[in-house]
């Protein structure tokens, strides 16, 4: 009776220098591991809160969202097979969550904009000899949380996560063209916002 | 090429997802002129700055509200998981082997194992940082363990008033209730005689408090019927 089950629990949150995967850790909060789970909050909340922060461009949505997240890895962590990496479960299921609340909300995420949405290269000031970094971290994220829901949601998920177009068409619903044609127009906005910022 | 197409390329060739032939149209532009190139800096500058954002912290009150709903999901769980355990004993009509019922119970028993380790540990710490020096030699022998005279304590309320509700259970209610107590109760049995032969097996141990806060679970769970 002193199965392996056991042994495993055990060494997973009784040991102290003992540092548990994650596939441990959401193994031993599927069984009830109340330590585990709140060791997985640990790791991965700023991720997640970061990640609904730049998605949505409000605090304390994001905050409503990453605890409603939270939540969600609670209920369905059973259903975490471990055949992929918990980050990335853990990512579409964050993403999913942003998405759920854009469509209560009755958010649009297709923003389909005019040619002249934003300046054109050619009637933007020269920028080349700029010797200081056009953008510093604090004016990117700003800027960002300036793009309206469509493009920030692309941008996001590509530029920030790191997706690719394929993941994120099949994330939101659209083709891959879509994809990038909105990234392209939310980088042309962003350069906007910063250049407007920078004056 | 125009300064037109070549904006509607640059996101593609920033990327690298150009073919050869329309980088090379680019990169041609590229070299005379001077507003296309400033483009394609700050949009390099962008993209790898947005791929190294630094993370931010939520509020300690987001764990806290997440705390509280985990645990009143935990109550009800426990709840459900005694009415759906009852249900599907009615649907078999009471047909239920003992070893099934008793595999039923060393699941339950393994799933709360998980709970006794971390309550332990927490009891353990509150204990370490509250009790005064002399720090008592802690007991290496969990039979000792404080928190099991509270749990004695429990079960001897919670028998009194199980026993009132007895009366009005149904035969086959009473009889579930009778054959899982008998289970628990062998269980704690083996494991007190495990013990005393080799008080050094802390595996016995953890079961055996994992029996006790069983025994507590079902009494819990049958007081409410
Ligand atoms: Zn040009």
């Amino acid at each position: 009776m002193a199965s392996l089950t056991t042994r495993l629990i055990m060494t997973v949150t009784a040991e102290p220098g003992y540092n548990a995967t994650d596939i441990e850790l959401a193994r031993a909060a599927a069984l009830g591991d109340a330590a585990a789970f709140e060791k997985l909050y640990q790791q991965h909340h700023r991720r997640v809160y970061s990640l609904c922060l730049r998605m949505l461009g409000n605090s304390s949505q994001a905050e409503d969202l990453a605890q409603e997240v939270f939540l969600q890895v609670f209920r369905k962590i059973g259903s975490f097979r471990g055949d992929s990496a918990f980050t990335t479960w853990l990512h579409r299921l964050t993403v999913n969550q942003v998405l759920m609340h854009f469509r209560k909300r009755g958010v649009k995420l297709e923003h389909t904009s005019e040619e002249g949405d934003f300046t054109n290269v050619v009637d933007t000031p020269l920028q080349s000899t700029r010797r200081i970094s056009l953008v510093d971290r604090m004016t990117l994220e700003k800027a960002i949380s300036q793009l309206p829901p469509g493009y920030r949601t692309v941008f996001v998920l590509h530029d920030v996560e790191g997706y690719e177009h394929e993941e994120v068409g099949s994330i939101l619903g659209i083709s891959i063209g879509t994809s990038k044609s909105q990234l392209h127009k939310a980088r042309m906005r962003l350069r906007e916002l910063i250049l407007k910022k920078n004056e | 090429m125009g300064c037109k197409q070549f904006e509607e390329m640059i996101s593609d060739y920033i990327d690298g997802a150009l073919e050869t032939g329309e980088q090379a149209v680019i990169e041609r532009h590229l070299a005379d002129c001077e507003s296309c190139r400033a483009l394609r800096d700050d949009l390099l500058q962008l993209v790898h700055f947005s791929r190294h954002l630094p993370e931010h912290t939520p509020s300690s009150t987001v764990w806290t509200a997440i705390q509280t709903q985990v645990k009143s999901e935990r109550r009800v769980g426990l709840r459900q998981r005694v009415a759906r355990w009852l249900a599907r004993l009615e649907e078999r009509n009471f047909i239920l082997s003992l070893p099934q019922l008793a595999a039923g119970a060393v699941a339950l028993i393994l799933v709360a194992l998980v709970v006794s380790v971390v309550l332990r540990r927490e009891a353990q710490q509150s204990a370490e940082t509250a009790s005064t020096p002399a720090s008592a030699a802690i007991s290496k022998n969990l039979l000792s363990y404080p928190d099991l005279q509270q749990i004695e304590e429990r079960i001897s309320q919670l028998e009194s008033s199980v026993e009132q509700r007895k009366a009005s259970w149904t035969p086959d209610l009473r009889q579930a209730f009778e054959r899982n107590l008998a289970y628990v109760n062998q269980s704690l049995i083996e494991c007190r005689q495990q013990i005393s032969g080799h008080p050094e097996d802390k595996v016995s141990e953890e079961l055996m408090l994992n029996a006790y806060r069983e025994k507590v679970r079902l009494l819990e769970g049958f007081e409410a019927f």
